[in-house]
């Protein structure tokens, strides 16, 4: 018994011209503590069903179970992040991350001890009290990924957080995102098109294909861990990204 | 680092190097500060200029003095306006309409605003109607508002008010609903409620077009406390203004309109300071 479990998933929309299938019969089990990548091009649905896994949107048929229990609306132990990082420019990097605790009435000292813990995990000691305007891309997401643990959710939902940053920063962060996932032991499904960036990162990948929506196939990382960036070395690290293409049809 | 530095600039050392950085920015500073004195100079001379032809074209004839007044007399004309015993009651008469009016179109625009942003039912029942009110010039109800609430202050406070309501109403709408998907994506993962959503994320995101509104609410409330006291009053600037052009006392008009365009700027540059203020975090 997984931690998430979608069985017979779909998701039609209603639009001017009709209805849109954005899933069709999505079926999966993810479990505790994994990392799981949902990889493929626009229109796979991809973002679609991190919506729905967010309680965000509702499925128009089949079942989504989350810890035992029907899943349909947003709950406190799950945790979003964007592709912007969508801080509040009005508030500090410190308050910024402490808005979840705010929203859920937490205990606010705790969260005050929290929130200097976190910015020190993310690498941000020391900027709590600047605003968001004097952060570059990079370091905005950082705060994002602080807040998106401030409130301790069991469950992280990130849709391609890093797809503005340039290849060097979200080569980093990356980097960071797996030391602070191992540490933390936290449930993480993360949106991205980026194939080599999914099997970098990933337990499994769910590989999605577009017209309509569909789970195509699920990889399994065969790569030790922890990850360093040498792993891209690795041969079985160019064959996965090479399986995904194929499976994607996207091999010319 | 400073190897390579040194090896492509043969001759020159660490400290001559810093010592002409040191220039350099010294330099662009004493040109920065230049051109800020010259666009000073350029402004103030531009304005000097405009009071020359004034005071050439009315001093020396070539506009007659009842139609424009020279700037001498009009500088004189202001002392004997503002020293005259009828000039402050009636000052304090078309303040307190523009106080009122003000208050109350700002508070009602925001009001309004909020409701309609905020409920889909009071959008619905109202939005239509208020957008349909927004249409005509609000200038037509001056005179019917003298009817309905006579000639004393509630219809100047009146038409102040309708002029005043719809920038207010529309700014505090238009900053409520321009707000980034994925931030009420945010609030809606966190469980955030309407009430919690609109104090932590909608009204602050708000707050830079609602003073965008606060401003020109500010300029419409004295418009239409004016527009009020011209079409029928028995006190206030308006009336004065509108009286001594009666009189043809040209240049105490001219000294009115100073004097009102000097209190309006006053408070709005007042407002832009609050504003600054407020939404501190667009000067970051």
């Amino acid at each position: 018994m997984g931690l998430i479990e979608g069985t017979g998933l779909d998701k039609v929309y209603s639009t001017a011209t009709g209805p849109l299938v954005a899933l069709t019969n999505v079926s999966f089990t993810i479990n505790e503590g994994e990392f799981i990548s949902l990889v493929g091009p626009s229109g796979c649905g991809k973002s679609t069903l991190l919506s729905i896994l967010g309680g965000l949107e509702q499925k128009t048929d089949g079942d989504l179970v989350l810890a035992g229990q029907h899943h349909d609306a947003p709950r406190r132990d799950i945790g979003m992040m964007f592709q912007t990082s969508v801080l509040f420019p009005w508030r500090t990097i410190r308050q910024n991350v402490r808005l979840p605790g705010e929203i859920l009435g937490l205990d606010r000292k705790q969260q005050a001890e929290r929130t200097d813990e976190l910015l020190d995990l993310v690498g941000l000691n020391g900027f709590g009290d600047r605003y968001p305007s004097e952060l570059s891309g990079g370091m905005r997401q950082r705060v994002a990924l602080a807040r998106l643990l401030a409130h301790d959710p069991r469950v992280l939902l990130m849709d391609e957080p890093f797809g503005a940053l340039d290849e060097f920063t979200r080569e980093t962060m990356n980097v960071e995102l797996l030391r602070i996932w191992e540490k933390t032991g936290k449930t993480v499904v993360f949106v991205t098109h980026n194939i080599g960036e999914a099997v970098f990162l990933s337990d499994r990948i769910f590989v999605m294909t577009p017209r309509p929506g569909r789970l195509e196939g699920i990889v399994e990382v065969d790569l030790p861990r922890p990850r360093t960036t040498e792993v891209m070395r690795d041969p079985r690290y160019t064959e996965h990204v090479y399986d995904i293409r194929r499976m994607l049809g996207v091999d010319h | 680092m400073d190897m390579t530095a040194q090896a492509t600039l043969p001759g020159t050392s660490a400290a001559a190097r810093e010592d002409a950085v040191a220039r350099f920015i010294a330099a662009e500073k004493r040109r920065q500060q230049q051109r800020l004195i010259r666009n000073r100079l350029l402004a103030i001379g531009f304005g000097l200029l405009v009071i020359a032809i004034w005071y050439v074209a009315t001093e020396y004839g070539f506009v007659h003095r009842l139609i424009i007044p020279s700037p001498v007399d009009t500088f004189w004309a202001t002392g004997r306006v503002m020293s005259a015993d009828y000039f402050w009651p009636n000052v304090g008469v078309t303040l307190s309409e523009i106080a009122w009016g003000f208050g109350i179109g700002l508070t009602s625009g925001v009001v309004f605003g909020v409701l309609v942003a905020m409920f889909d039912t009071v959008r619905a029942t109202l939005y239509p109607y208020l957008v349909a009110l927004q249409a005509p010039p609000k200038i037509v109800l001056a005179p019917i508002f003298v009817t309905w609430f006579g000639f004393d202050q509630p219809s100047k406070i009146a038409v102040a008010v309708v002029m005043s309501f719809f920038p207010m109403f529309l700014n505090t709408l238009t900053g409520l609903s321009s707000v980034d998907p994925n931030a009420v994506k945010l609030m809606r993962s966190l469980t955030a409620g309407r009430w919690k959503t609109f104090r932590h994320l909608l009204l602050p995101n708000a707050l830079p077009i609602m003073m965008a509104g606060v401003k020109l609410c500010w300029t419409l409330a004295v418009l239409g406390v004016i527009v009020g006291e011209f079409v029928g009053a028995s006190a206030g600037i308006g009336y004065l203004i509108y009286a001594m052009n009666f009189q043809l006392d040209i240049a105490g008009v001219f000294s009115l309109i100073i004097l009102l365009s000097v209190f309006t700027l006053v408070i709005y540059q007042l407002i832009e300071w609050l504003e600054s203020r407020i939404i501190f975090w667009k000067q970051l």
